[in-house]
Formats: C-alpha cells, structure tokens, sequence
C-alpha cells in the first residue's frame, strides 16, 4: 500500500468531510492522480471540487490517513505540504507586499533562502510576464495579471504537484488562452502533476490527459476524455459529462 | 526529505513571516508607532507638567514618576494587542492567510511569528516613551527588571490579540476587544492611582486585575517601589503568558476560525 502511495502524486481514501453546518461536501471520496499526468477535476458547484482541494493543500480539516501527496499524510505530514503547491480560486494576495515580494516571501514561507527566493521570484515574474510589474502592489495590477501571481505563487517552491482551482474562472477569452499557454509549457517542460478543476469543459478536453467527474462529494467516473466519451457515449467530453451527471 | 532539512525549513519560514510582521510594523510606522508614542507623552505632559504639581507625592514618588511605568505598561499591552489582532484579521478577512496556512510551519511556529510583529511594536514605542522620559528616571532603578514585566506584557497581549484576530469575524468584533475589555483593563490596573489608598472593594477590584501586577513589577523596576511581591508577579505572569501562548497554538493547531 505505501509503494502505492507513493507512486501518486495525489490519493485520496474515502475521504468524508461535513462541515459544521452538517453540509455533507465529500462522501467517501476515492481518487488516484498519477504522478506526472494533466489532470482535470469537473463538477458542479457544490460537488466538493474545493473541498478536496482544500484538504490536500491544508486548509480545510480532516481526519489525518485518507488523502496522501507523494506517499505523505496530507493532514498529518507537514513535509506533504513542499509538495503541493495551490492556486485558490479566489485571488487573494498580501497587499502590503509587491509583486516580487509576494513570490519571495511565499518561497521563504516554504522554507527557500532568502537569495534562493528572490531569484526564483525573478524567473516567475519573467516567465508568467509580469517582470515589469516587480515593484507594484498586487491591488495596482490587472485582473488577469493579479491571477498569474497567484499561479506564479503556487510555484515558487517548487512543487511537484500543482493544484489550480478554476484558475480562468470569470476571465476573457483571450486570457484563458494565455493561461492555458502558461499552463501547457508548466506541465510539458517542468515535468509537474497538474491538477485542475474547472467548469469549462473544453479546457479539460484541451488540457487534460484524465479527468474525474465529481458530483455530490464522490468520483462518478474518471479516465481520459476519450474513455470517458466511449463509456457515456456522445461526441464530445460535455456530452459524457452531461450523462455522467445525469446518471 | 529529512526530519532534520524539513526542521530547517520550517525554521527560515517562522522567520520569514516574524520578518513580514515586524516590516508591516516599520513601514506603517505613522500608524503603529507613532500615535502611542504621542499619546503616552501627552499623558505625561498633561499630568506631569500641568497637574501633577497639584497632586500630591504618591508611595513617596513625584505623581509623574509614579505614572510612567503604566504609561509603559498601557503603550505596551494596547500596541501588542493591536498589531497582532489587526494584521491576523486583516490576513484572514481578505483571504491572503491561505498564503501561510498552506505552508509547512507548525502550529506553535506560526503563532510566533504573529506574536513577533506586536512584541516590536508595543516594546519600541514603550522604549520611545522611556528614552523621553529620562528625566524622571530614579537612582537605584532596576531597568532589567522593568524590561523583563514589560517583555512579558507583550507577550500576554500580543497572544490575546492573535486570539481576537483569529475569533473576530467583522471589524466591530475586533473593536470591541479592544475598547471594552483591554483598555478599561488598563485604566483600572493601577496607572494612575496605588490600589492602597483606595477602599474596598475597589482595592481588590485592582489587585484581580492582570494588568495591575504588570504595573506593579515595571514600577519596581523603574521606581523600587511596588506593592506585591515582584518576583511572585512576574512568576505568575511568566505562567499566564506561557499558558496563553498555549491557548494560541492550540487554536491555529485546531484551525479554529481559520480553516473550513
């Protein structure tokens, strides 16, 4: 079982959470994200897409021995935190810091040096252009500009698995193209798991090497989208997920 | 990874964010420093210079004398409990403390750090405030002492304002600690009056106020006088600040009100 574990980037073993209100968000959830894939994670709102998320990146409770980053206890191992690296889906960033600060800062946070930090901050900044923008302060930034920090920020610290969750959520066309760039070169020249929920689902079809459909806080099926496709029938991936969610 | 590197690393991350802590504390220095520093002068000028010739000596010292140990004691405790309890509801309300939450550092390691940031605040406008007030300073004066009550000060407060900034879930909330529990707290500690002239149950009133054993233990550093025994005070006080430093991380531990 450990062997196991450590083979995926992510596990996830029936994983239940109810918040204090009594929502039911995950129900015995089970998951595998191999280590090195594109995976896309769809569902309604309300599925619990965020909730996995959040338990996988800390900051949503859990019982510890259900959800496993490189073989490590998500909840109960702090060293599975290096590996993650999450992008929310809400933008939110210190304002008290620049730009090139909120990537340095996030890189010594995770226990970079502080030259360490500071270089890797520039090469983000560079590669997600916004290296002209160094010095602003993230409420000076555009939209789209205040949403690849967030995503730079993910990767600071070099994870090994990213989570992105609805990273073109409310953004232009245009935008989602760009980010799908970044995304692909992140994936293909970085080796990195990628994982990352959305609702649209042509960008999984054009991202995604797998994908899981979640629906009431369990996996209703999961393969590449052609399987999928096959199994649900259909022409396109939004065909599958329309009868998957209707199932 | 080793135990030993992850250990590393959570170490150059606590220090990283006691860094951002005590950096928001210097750059926003006309709101952090600045109106304490000037308060607690104005309390010194106003009853030093304007009033305290009408007042008589109190426990043998000049009324000014006897007042400046509070003063240092209410810079510290307000300031200590502003900043923490500020900059943890700020990072919470508006989302930026995932940033930390989804970092390796351990419970115990993160409430440090927010406690670093109100620890430089309230000591450094105290030590303003000290330093301009040299001309009341006493022979024999034990200023480690002092230094020590006044440490220990911080710590308390800083810890209660991270529980406040953890808790409040609307700025009023926030508020409210600050007006109508610490600084009624602070004004009837003992600044301004020796709990031994006033009658009961005033007087025990005092003496179950927290603050007043703060007051008392920097007073008999800055003064040599006091009224408790001060190494008892500082004792229990070393007990409170370690008992509520560990109600802090017990609760970022638990993820109350931080985490879903």
């Amino acid at each position: 079982m450990d062997l196991d574990r450590s083979s995926q980037a992510l596990l996830v073993d029936r994983l239940t959470k109810v918040y204090d209100d009594g929502t039911r968000a995950l129900d015995e959830l089970e998951l595998r994200i191999p280590a090195g894939c594109f995976f896309g994670l769809l569902g309604p709102n309300g599925a619990g897409k965020t909730t996995l998320i959040g338990v996988a990146s800390g900051l949503v409770r859990a019982a510890p021995g259900h959800v496993f980053v490189f073989g490590h206890d998500a909840v109960g191992d702090l060293a599975a935190r290096l590996l993650v690296g999450v992008a929310p889906q809400e933008v939110h960033l210190d304002r008290f810091l620049t730009a090139h600060e909120v990537l340095s800062y996030h890189g010594r946070y995770f226990g970079m040096g502080k030259l360490e930090a500071r270089e890797r901050a520039d090469e983000l900044l560079e590669a997600f252009d916004l290296a002209a923008k160094a010095e602003t302060k993230p409420n000076k930034l555009s939209g789209g500009m205040r949403r690849r920090l967030l995503i730079a920020r993910a990767l600071v610290h070099r994870p090994r698995l990213a989570i992105l969750d609805e990273p073109t959520a409310g953004v232009d066309l245009e935008l989602r193209h760009e980010l799908w760039r970044y995304l692909r070169r992140l994936h293909s020249e970085q080796g990195l798991t990628v994982l990352l929920t959305t609702h649209y689902i042509e960008e999984a079809e054009a991202l995604c090497e797998r994908v899981a459909f979640i629906r009431s806080g369990r996996i209703a099926a999961e393969g590449t989208p052609t399987e999928l496709t096959d199994r649900f029938g259909g022409q396109r991936l939004e065909d599958a997920y329309l009868e998957a969610m209707r199932a | 990874m080793s135990t030993a590197e992850l250990r590393i690393r959570q170490r150059r991350g606590a220090l990283a964010l006691a860094g951002r802590e005590t950096r928001r504390v210097l750059s926003l220095w006309t709101q952090t420093i600045l109106p304490p520093v000037l308060t607690a002068m104005l309390f010194l000028a106003v009853f030093g210079g304007a009033l305290g010739a009408r007042i008589r000596h109190i426990e043998g010292l000049p009324y000014v004398s006897f007042i400046l140990p509070g003063l240092l004691v209410m810079t510290v405790a307000g300031q200590a409990f502003a900043n923490a309890a500020t900059s943890l509801f700020q990072a919470k309300n508006e989302g930026y403390i995932e940033d930390v939450l989804t970092a390796p550092l351990r419970p115990w390691q993160l409430a440090a750090s927010y406690l670093s940031g109100g620890l430089l605040r309230g000591l450094l406008a105290a030590l303003i405030v000290a330093a301009g007030s040299v001309p009341f300073a006493h022979e024999g004066a034990r200023p480690e002492l002092a230094a020590l009550a006044l440490v220990l000060t911080g710590l308390v407060f800083s810890s209660l304002g991270v529980i406040t900034g953890v808790w409040a879930e609307t700025f009023d909330q926030h508020a409210f600690i600050a007006n109508i529990v610490i600084t009624p707290l602070a004004l009837v500690g003992g600044v301004f009056y020796s709990a031994r002239t006033l009658g009961q149950p005033w007087a025990t009133l005092t003496r179950l106020d927290p603050i007043y054993y703060l007051v008392d233990a920097t007073r008999a550093g800055l003064t040599g006088v006091h009224e408790s025994p001060v190494w008892i005070s500082l004792g229990l006080l070393a007990a409170v600040a370690a008992i509520v430093f560990s109600v802090v991380t017990a609760v970022i531990a638990r993820g109350w009100r931080l985490k879903a």
